[in-house]
């Protein structure tokens, strides 16, 4: 998990622009919304993209996004559910 | 080929950088041509004797053709231009092939990757982003 919420971390640093670096982005801090990163829907297309890229893992549906793609822990978790990473 | 196709797009005419479409495979992947005049209006000031087709102009056909990748019906704004790169002007009398295709899409965006290149050599490329503001056809 460590290792892979590593890798997810490392993905937000170098696909978007983040107001904080990436090692303080904590497992649970939420990605979307005023009370996390603020990522908007246009970053959530791109960390897809980044995810298939980097773990093989496809993402194409909009609820599944929306889940998956809460937090480092939450990618994370299906990375390794889908059995990848 | 595909006239029927080009008047979905939304623009009026002088607002058109799309005059054919090449190829298509419907939502995936899309060839078309822009041919470029001296008489084009936005080359008059672009530049006095300097005509050259404008970069954000090419985007804009690039994106014009990722459009018509979208279902009938369908209307969308942009809402990305990633990665665009200038490799050559582009000048009167070039015939601008421009291929969109399709590479991501979540929730109500899609986005593309485009090129336009004159003679076989790139003239531009980007990934363009379209957000879908109504679905259109989504059997089409």
């Amino acid at each position: 998990m460590n290792e892979v919420a590593q890798r997810v971390r490392q993905l937000l640093a170098t696909r978007l622009k983040l107001a904080k670096a990436a090692e303080e982005v904590g497992d649970d801090t939420p990605l979307f919304g005023p009370e996390g990163l603020g990522l908007d829907s246009i970053d959530a297309l791109e960390l897809v993209l980044g995810l298939e890229k980097e773990f093989g893992v496809v993402i194409d549906n909009r609820d599944v996004a929306v889940k998956v793609l809460a937090s480092v822990r939450t990618i994370a978790e299906y990375v390794q559910s889908q059995g990848k990473g | 080929m595909g006239s029927d196709l080009l008047s979905r797009l939304p623009h009026g005419l002088s607002f058109r950088f799309v005059d054919r479409i090449l190829e298509l495979a419907p939502g995936k992947r899309v060839v078309a041509l822009k041919n470029v005049t001296l008489n084009d209006p936005h080359l008059q000031g672009h530049f006095p004797g300097n005509p050259l087709m404008p970069g954000v102009l090419l985007v804009e056909a690039m994106a014009q053709t990722a459009g018509l990748l979208l279902p009938e019906g369908a209307s969308a704004l942009l809402a990305q231009i990633k990665e665009a790169r200038f490799r050559r002007p582009v000048v009167p009398g070039d015939q601008v092939r421009i291929e969109a295709e399709l590479v991501a899409e979540l929730g109500g965006l899609r986005r593309f990757a485009v090129r336009a290149s004159v003679d076989g050599l790139l003239a531009a490329e980007a990934e363009i982003v379209l957000s879908v503001t109504k679905p259109g056809d989504t059997t089409g």
